[in-house]
């Protein structure tokens, strides 16, 4: 897989940043560089080797069914960009949807 | 025979089931409906950087119920993934969901169609949280957000194709509803969301073997809506078919003030949620004995109830169903039944006296005030023939529930509505009405029997219904017939 222009630009809108041209020259170099790396792990045979997903060994953190550590309203809002002290306001949004 | 005959619609479902855990998915915060906005929100709910979610148990166990009622496979080993995509009610950019290995795979349900049974193959269900809420109407420029329902936890039940009609999409969503209130794994609520589905709808030539291009009809919130959507889809679908077109794989929107169905995003949008394992859970591992335990803790399923009802117990198959149909009534019955050793009598008291008194008095079964000693009572003096079952339940019943505490056959004295065996009295009153009537026992003599309803009428009248009818038959008979 190479990693062209067509594909920043796509990956630019999943995930919603506005790049310059420099910014995408140099992000299309490295993510091209680390596909590369990719590859050469490829050559590795793993056959029969259960891919390794979580790296500690734990299983089940599980927490109790109990209501606790909610926060105030004037906290929630604090980092906000704007809200109507009761709802986070924010540029309407109406169509596009999951 | 109109075009849209030749079709057979094809539909599966998603369907959304809010759990009923006093806590979210992944934090602790209140998932409490209709509380004020954003009152009922974390650092962890609000997506802030730096937050680590923590399962709950309650979500697991519940997920693990549902499965083993639909007969699923738990999977040993499931785990969480991201879904990415951006909605400003959505704070984290991600939600987590189970994409590569759900909790439950396979099972089925079984519906009931025109008085048959029919079996919709679940596919799997997956655990994932809820986002939380937008207001787009009030403010003119602004969207509002509510993240109280964010991180609320989800199970998603999605079936096979096997459905062929809005009916049986009915039949399913109120089996479905049943099974999760049931099992207290939901409130199942569809007014307030708690249940919701994506409609999956495709035609076909009737016979064809390969399913059509299928389109979604997302959030679907009542049963109402559902069948309106259905219909309008399919026939969409039929025109374009039959104009020589070919369907689109679309999402779609179902707008309830038109009743019409229209896209919902654009083609380019065409979502790419490049899903990935969620690195801060870890996996979770289910063991045999904790499936077993959770099997161990489950009531008797409504479906095996019903059976016992109809079969061992000789009910018909209405009152099996309505005494199944929410657990509670279910376990009341079957108290009452032990209790009084009565199954009919039991079953009818429950079904024509105390739902339809709870339900007008908005009571919870289990509040009904009257004691069960009392409602065995109740019972057995209209078996022993002490009270009319007439007298019982129009006159005795209603006081009880005035007086919870009063014995019936007290109540029954009171009212003077002990039902004579006397049969000197009762010989006393026959005598009068066939020394009143002459013609009438003329005609019965000479072979219309059928006159003896007149002459028990007059006998329930003249004892102010207090006569206990068969000793009152019996001897009208004799008297008759002398």
């Amino acid at each position: 897989m190479t990693v062209d222009e067509k594909l920043i630009s796509r990956l630019e809108k999943l995930a919603k940043l506005d790049l310059t041209t420099s910014e995408k020259e140099k992000l299309r170099k490295e993510l091209d560089d680390i596909l590369k790396m990719v590859d050469k792990l490829e050559e590795l045979d793993t056959d029969g080797v259960d891919p390794l997903i979580y790296v500690l060994e734990e299983n089940n953190v599980w927490r109790k069914d109990r209501v606790q550590g909610q926060i105030k309203r004037e906290e929630t809002f604090k980092n906000a960009p704007d809200s109507d002290g009761e709802h986070f306001k924010v540029p309407k949004v109406i169509d596009i949807k999951k | 025979m109109s075009a849209r005959d030749k079709y057979e619609t094809v539909i599966g479902l998603e369907v959304h089931v809010q759990l009923n855990t006093a806590s979210k998915a992944f934090c602790s915060d209140s998932t409490l409906f209709g509380a004020e906005a954003n009152t009922q929100v974390s650092p962890i709910s609000l997506g802030h950087p730096g937050t680590l979610p923590v399962v709950n148990e309650e979500q697991i166990a519940k997920a693990v119920k549902l499965g083993l009622a639909l007969g699923c496979e738990i999977n040993p080993h499931s785990s969480f993934d991201r879904k990415n995509y951006f909605y400003a009610d959505l704070p984290k950019g991600y939600q987590i969901t189970q994409d590569r290995s759900p909790i439950c795979i396979g099972g089925a349900l079984k519906i009931k169609i025109d008085e048959a049974f029919k079996s919709i193959r679940i596919h799997h269900i997956h655990m994932e949280e809820d986002a939380g809420k937008s207001i787009h109407d009030t403010d003119g420029a602004y969207s509002l957000i509510d993240l109280n329902r964010a991180g609320v936890p989800l199970l998603e039940i999605v079936s096979e194709p096997d459905l062929r009609s809005a009916e049986e999409v009915d039949a399913f969503m109120s089996g479905m509803r049943q099974l999760v209130r049931w099992l207290d794994v939901s409130d199942g609520n569809m007014e307030q969301g708690s249940m919701r589905c994506d409609v999956n709808v495709s035609i076909r030539l009737k016979g064809e073997e390969e399913f059509g291009t299928r389109c979604e009809i997302k959030n679907v919130n009542s049963m109402r809506y559902a069948r309106r959507a259905i219909a309008y889809e399919v026939g969409r679908q039929v025109d374009i078919i039959e104009k020589g077109g070919s369907i689109e794989q679309q999402t779609l929107n179902f707008d309830p003030d038109t009743g019409t169905t229209t896209p919902l995003r654009d083609k380019e949008d065409a979502h790419d949620y490049r899903y990935f394992p969620e690195p801060d859970m870890p996996p979770i591992r289910l063991s045999d004995g904790y499936i077993q335990a959770v099997k161990d803790g489950m009531v008797r399923l409504p479906w095996e109830l019903y059976e016992d009802f109809t079969e061992k117990l000789g009910l018909s198959d209405y009152d099996a169903s309505l005494l199944t149909e929410e657990v509670e009534v279910a376990k009341y019955f079957l108290g009452l039944q032990h209790l009084s050793q009565q199954t009919k009598a039991s079953a009818n008291l429950i079904i024509n006296k105390i739902l339809p008194y709870c339900k007008d008095k908005q009571l919870a079964l289990f509040d009904f005030p009257v004691a069960s000693e009392n409602l065995v009572e109740f019972l057995d003096i209209i078996r022993t023939g002490k009270v009319s079952n007439a007298m019982a339940y129009q006159r005795i019943f209603p006081e009880m529930t005035e007086q919870p505490d009063r014995s019936p056959l007290e109540i029954a004295k009171d009212l003077n509505l002990l039902q004579s065996s006397d049969t000197s009295f009762l010989e006393e009153l026959i005598e009068g009405i066939l020394a009143d009537n002459p013609d009438k026992v003329k005609v019965y003599r000479n072979g219309k029997k059928g006159l003896l309803g007149f002459f028990m009428g007059e006998l329930m009248k003249k004892s102010k219904g207090k006569a206990d009818p068969k000793v009152a038959n019996k001897l009208l008979r004799e008297k008759l017939e002398a």
